[in-house]
């Protein structure tokens, strides 16, 4: 009944993203949850071994706490766990279609999607209005930390020396140092740090968001009590993140280095002590 | 009869200054302009509106002509005379000068920035009706014969969904939303953000016994490009709405339909 009736469109005039546009939104919104905010937990939880190594692995690494010292748990932690990590079978396949792939995908669509909206935040400065602003700010934020993380840290792209490379037979002692290499040390730990939160942030809200584009959360209450959920998911994330932080700026890369040396040495003849 | 101006009591005549953003015709720059009004705190912003229709004189002194403007209810439920006071949207009738006026005596009142200007303060909300025909906003009922009796409500139902049906189309929610944006040129009506307003109607009348019978073509309507994925979820539509509707429960509802819908649609082809 439409006055202006369009004429029907055939299927190759009309643009991809248009005839998959309900398909791309969810994947947008899946990809965010699985893959890449499930990867987010491991992640930061491993980079926290640093500290929580230290404070509940005293007696699995008896060993190297009895030679080294109680820090030493912390670096035999983290390094254990790179070590698991770096041990998963067909590792560059998980990474590339599990972390690269839909990393790029929510990357690309995001950006996309976020340039329909305009914030108004001046006029509306409601809370959701902020957290929605925030959303793609920690998002644009996101695409290029995530870029200059991987690219560095995984890639060895330093470019030309400012950002660092990672040493996977040294994990925590290569971390540490790159963290407390002067000025640049300490503004990569920071921007590391304020970059880490952002993206907490946009998982943390994202979640929320997910639910109620999915429809799991229709009433005020349920979005309400799924909020401090995510909140006190967001946390949690946050607490990993910071004390990640600070255990390799507080660490001694010296004597981590001397640690994971032991353990290199250790791995090259298990048999001989066990 | 109109009673005398109670000057007595806490409800004195006030002169207050009212600026308004004031543009000739659709294609016209906008200019600003400001008016000296006796008014008093209990009074609307539509009877404020009217005083300088009556006297059409700026500040400065100078002629002007009178502020066009939309009003037809004056109690909050035809939707026309909703614009931006004091920078946020809100309909004009149900705003008191004693609730908003500031604290230099000022009221900014600005026409709404999402639709074209007719002018100074009148907006053209037709994109607003062509969004409801675009959700199939209505309850089937035309035909040939006596359908009969409609399906019987439950009192529950009816009472969700008596709070929906109370949109009076004023575009509060649109105005807020930072995902809805001006689009001037109808074409792109149908595939630009339809809007919380619009989702609401749909959930509306997909509650409706009869009414239900197009659920799947409205769903349809709001699966593609330009609807409920285009939420932001900024939430501002329902911290802005006059009538209290649950927008965004509504645009939940919907999104857990689309979602059903198209599984639905993949599996059965329909």
């Amino acid at each position: 009944m439409s006055t202006h009736a369009a004429p029907a469109k055939s299927a190759a005039t009309v643009p991809f993203i248009e005839r998959h546009y309900f398909l791309l939104r969810r994947l947008h919104s899946l990809s965010g949850v699985v893959p890449i905010g499930l990867f987010l937990i491991p992640h930061l939880t491993t980079n926290s071994s640093i500290v929580w190594g230290s404070a509940l692995h005293q007696g699995k690494f008896s060993d190297v706490v009895a030679r080294y010292g109680s820090d030493a748990a912390g670096v035999a932690a983290f390094q254990h766990e790179v070590d698991f990590i770096h041990s998963l079978p067909g590792l560059i396949m998980i990474e590339i279609f599990a972390l690269w792939l839909p990393i790029a995908f929510h990357a690309i669509l995001g950006v996309y999607f976020a340039r329909t909206g305009k914030c108004n935040i001046d006029r509306y400065a409601y809370q959701g209005n902020y957290r929605y602003w925030l959303q793609r700010m920690t998002g644009y934020v996101g695409v290029a930390f995530i870029f200059a993380h991987i690219s560095s840290l995984r890639w060895g792209w330093t470019f030309g020396g400012l950002l660092p490379s990672f040493d996977g037979a040294h994990a925590a002692s290569s971390t540490a140092s790159h963290m407390q290499d002067g000025l640049l040390g300490s503004t990569i730990a920071i921007l590391y740090l304020f970059c880490v939160l952002g993206l907490i942030f946009h998982f943390a809200n994202g979640l929320w968001t997910a639910a109620i584009t999915w429809g799991l959360t229709i009433s005020t209450g349920a979005q309400r009590r799924w909020g401090q959920v995510c909140v006190a998911i967001g946390v949690a994330l946050a607490i990993a993140g910071i004390t990640a932080v600070i255990g390799f700026v507080t660490l001694d890369p010296e004597d981590a280095r001397e640690v994971e040396n032991h353990l290199v040495g250790q791995a090259a003849q298990p048999a001989a002590s066990h | 009869m109109i009673a005398s101006p109670d000057t007595t009591s806490a409800n004195p005549i006030r002169t207050i200054t009212v600026s308004i953003k004031r543009q000739n015709g659709p294609a016209e720059q906008p200019r600003w302009e400001s008016f000296q009004v006796e008014t008093q705190d209990t009074a609307n912003l539509i009877s404020v509106l009217q005083s300088i229709a009556a006297r059409p004189v700026t500040t400065e002194g100078s002629a002007t002509t009178p502020v066009v403007y939309d009003a037809g209810c004056l109690e909050e439920v035809c939707g026309s005379c909703a614009m931006v006071i004091n920078g946020r949207v809100r309909p004009a009738c149900s705003a008191l000068v004693g609730h908003i006026v500031g604290e230099d005596n000022t009221i900014t009142i600005e026409p709404m920035g999402k639709f074209p200007v007719v002018r100074d303060l009148s907006v053209d909300r037709e994109r607003m009706f062509a969004a409801l025909r675009r959700v199939k906003a209505w309850v089937p009922i035309d035909g040939t014969y006596d359908l009969g009796a409609g399906p019987q409500e439950t009192p529950d139902r009816q009472e969700t969904r008596y709070v929906m049906s109370t949109c009076m189309t004023c575009g509060c929610c649109l105005e807020a939303c930072p995902q809805y944006q001006k689009e001037a040129e109808p074409k792109s009506w149908d595939t630009s953000f339809v809007g919380a307003a619009a989702i609401n109607q749909a959930r509306l009348f997909n509650m409706h016994a009869t009414g239900a019978t197009e659920k799947d073509a409205r769903l349809e309507a709001l699966t593609g490009e330009g609807g409920v994925n285009d939420c932001g979820n900024a939430q501002n539509c329902v911290k802005v709405c006059p009538k209290e509707i649950p927008l965004t429960e509504s645009i939940a509802a919907i999104g857990r339909d689309v979602t059903v819908h198209a599984v639905k649609k993949f599996f059965t082809g329909r």
